[in-house]
């Protein structure tokens, strides 16, 4: 088992419970939320901008773990029928820009970051806005290092599923 | 030097590079060229991720999911088959109706084909239905709940087009039920002509059976009602189904343990997470396009071409197919509304109207030969040779397309409910 991997493996597993932590309280306060609202006319202030973020952290957590699965949505008409060797050699092409690319959303997500703890606006209990915006490039760093990783990932670890068999799964 | 970019990102999206890669790469390559800098594409990401509908998504997605791992689909269809099995063809319609509601309810059309399929083939081959019958009705029931709510592909359009929500639940309801209606109708005939023998009604059946279900009886209620009364907000209405789900199939039924929750949280998340990435990487290049009237410009060609209305709607029709064959309906819905709804406006075609057009197209094309999704799932799970699949396929697919031809001309049966 490589190393790297090993590491993966590990932040796969907090990734889970974290999202499994958040999105029990988004479930539990957006439901809060409407009890207090239609059956007691009153609401939390910050109820809805929390669920909101929520939303925001467990779609980006998603997203990563997405990645790690191979499930993000893709349309790979010309892997189709392609000779499992051509197809090898062009996925990894393909998941070295994709690594590319995430690497340069999370500088994008950095400089989004500083300009906001610039601005200094804040959002629910007094928490500076750019708080809840580090998953962002937290999580486009992780896609960086998932797709590096999977273009990288030596010969005898790579799994051979078809496109088709793995949507179907 | 742009043109070459472009082309290799074209060479990269239909190679497997994921749909939210390329819309990144294309946004980040067009705010290079503006001089504009890069933070822009992330602020609107982020203004995306912080909307109510998209609390909605992810609290119908996780609803979905639930339902999709207990037992409800079986005592939805045993439900159904207590009250109209004794109808000639009983089975089939039950075929029809459970898995539409099924698809409305989880909004991925392969589960349906999966979870739904695998109890009803073998119920409907029991049952003495003929066997490419029934293989044909499992594969193309599928995709059958698209336009019903809460459908995730309803939503997304609905966030891609800037329209309302509730008006294209509306909008949907009446294409929709025609829909059931006249494949209800192929299949009694299909099942008279095949002499399949009827079951008798008991009552005793019915009561048992709606006792069984009497916890997800009022889950259409719940979706639908907060919905159409306008008593909720769409994601109120999430919020309510996911929190009346999670007790109704964790703690009455205990179909799902504790334990295997966050197994579904994960898989449900992974969805939600894939399409609203997709989403916020394409809202930056959809605002250029819009920003570069490349819609208009694509129209003044399209209009020198084609005069009316109804021309464009039939090649509109086509293209989508084909596009719906290829695509997986959320990246189509991403990819196409933005450059097609500023034409098909200037055509003088209501947005409502042709979101429903949208939504049905991409539905039948997932189940198109030869490539449609729909068939390989299919043929995965019943295996069975892709060509049977196809050949099965075809009299529901003809079906289809007659109903495609009403819903695109007949825009009262769209626009009916929200005048």
């Amino acid at each position: 088992m490589d190393r790297w991997e090993q590491i993966d493996r590990e932040i796969d597993r907090a990734e889970g419970i974290l999202l499994v932590l958040l999105l029990s309280l988004m479930i539990g306060t957006a439901f809060l939320q409407i009890v207090l609202r239609n059956l007691f006319a009153t609401g939390l202030a910050w109820g809805d901008p929390l669920v909101r973020n929520l939303v925001v952290w467990v779609g980006f957590i998603g997203a990563a773990l997405a990645t790690r699965e191979g499930k993000h949505i893709t349309i790979d008409l010309l892997l189709r029928g392609m000779p499992q060797r051509t197809r090898g050699v062009i996925e990894r092409l393909t998941h070295l820009f994709s690594s590319v690319i995430c690497g340069l959303l999370t500088f994008a997500a950095i400089k989004f970051i500083r300009n906001e703890a610039l601005m200094g606006s804040r959002t629910f209990w007094e928490i500076p806005t750019w708080v809840p915006g580090l998953i962002l490039p937290a999580t486009f760093a992780l896609m960086t290092f998932r797709f590096g990783l999977r273009a990288f990932k030596p010969l005898s670890l790579q799994t051979h599923r078809t496109s088709e068999q793995s949507k179907a799964l | 030097m742009i043109f070459f970019a472009i082309l290799v990102l074209v060479f990269l999206m239909f190679s497997g590079a994921p749909l939210f890669t390329i819309f990144s790469g294309l946004t980040l390559l067009l705010l290079f060229t503006g001089q504009i800098d890069s933070s822009a594409m992330i602020i609107e990401m982020y203004r995306l991720a912080t909307t109510p509908i998209l609390v909605a998504i992810l609290l119908f997605t996780f609803a979905g999911y639930l339902l999709s791992e207990s037992k409800a689909p079986r005592r939805l269809i045993g439900l159904t088959d207590a009250v109209l099995g004794w109808l000639p063809g009983g089975l089939s319609i039950i075929a029809l109706l459970t898995c539409a509601g099924f698809t409305a309810l989880t909004g991925a059309t392969g589960l349906t084909i999966i979870a739904m399929g695998g109890i009803l083939l073998p119920a409907l081959l029991r049952g003495r239905y003929p066997e490419a019958f029934s293989l044909g009705l499992v594969t193309n029931s599928g995709t059958l709940g698209l336009l019903f709510p809460p459908s995730l592909p309803i939503i997304v359009y609905a966030v891609v087009s800037k329209l309302s929500i509730n008006q294209l639940f509306l909008a949907g309801l009446l294409p929709g039920l025609l829909m059931v209606l006249l494949l209800s109708l192929f299949s009694v005939q299909r099942a008279v002509a095949a002499q399949v023998p009827r079951t008798r009604f008991h009552r005793n059946r019915v009561s048992r059976a709606v006792r069984d279900a009497l916890w997800e009886l009022p889950l259409p209620l719940v979706v639908l009602g907060g919905v159409y009364s306008g008593f909720f907000a769409v994601s109120e209405a999430a919020a309510i189904t996911a929190v009346y789900v999670l007790i109704v199939e964790v703690v009455i039924y205990r179909d799902i343990p504790w334990t295997q929750l966050p197994q579904i949280m994960r898989k449900s998340m992974i969805l939600v997470g894939g399409i609203l990435i997709i989403l916020g990487s394409a809202l930056g290049f959809t605002n250029y396009l819009i920003d570069a009237e490349v819609p208009m410009k694509m129209f003044d060609l399209i209009k020198a071409h084609i005069g009316s209305p109804f021309l464009f709607l039939l090649l509109l029709n086509v293209f989508l197919l084909i596009v719906g064959c290829l695509m997986d309906i959320f990246s189509a819905l991403i990819v196409v509304v933005p450059l097609i709804t500023p034409v098909a406006q200037a055509y003088g075609i209501d947005p409502v109207h042709l979101g429903i057009i949208f939504l049905t197209n991409l539905q039948i094309g997932a189940s198109t030969p030869p490539v449609g999704m729909n068939l390989f799932i299919s043929s995965l799970r019943f295996e069975q040779p892709m060509v049977k699949i196809v050949r099965v396929s075809i009299p529901f697919i003809l079906l289809l397309l007659v109903i495609l031809a009403i819903v695109t001309y007949v825009p009262w049966l769209s626009l009916a409910l929200i005048r």
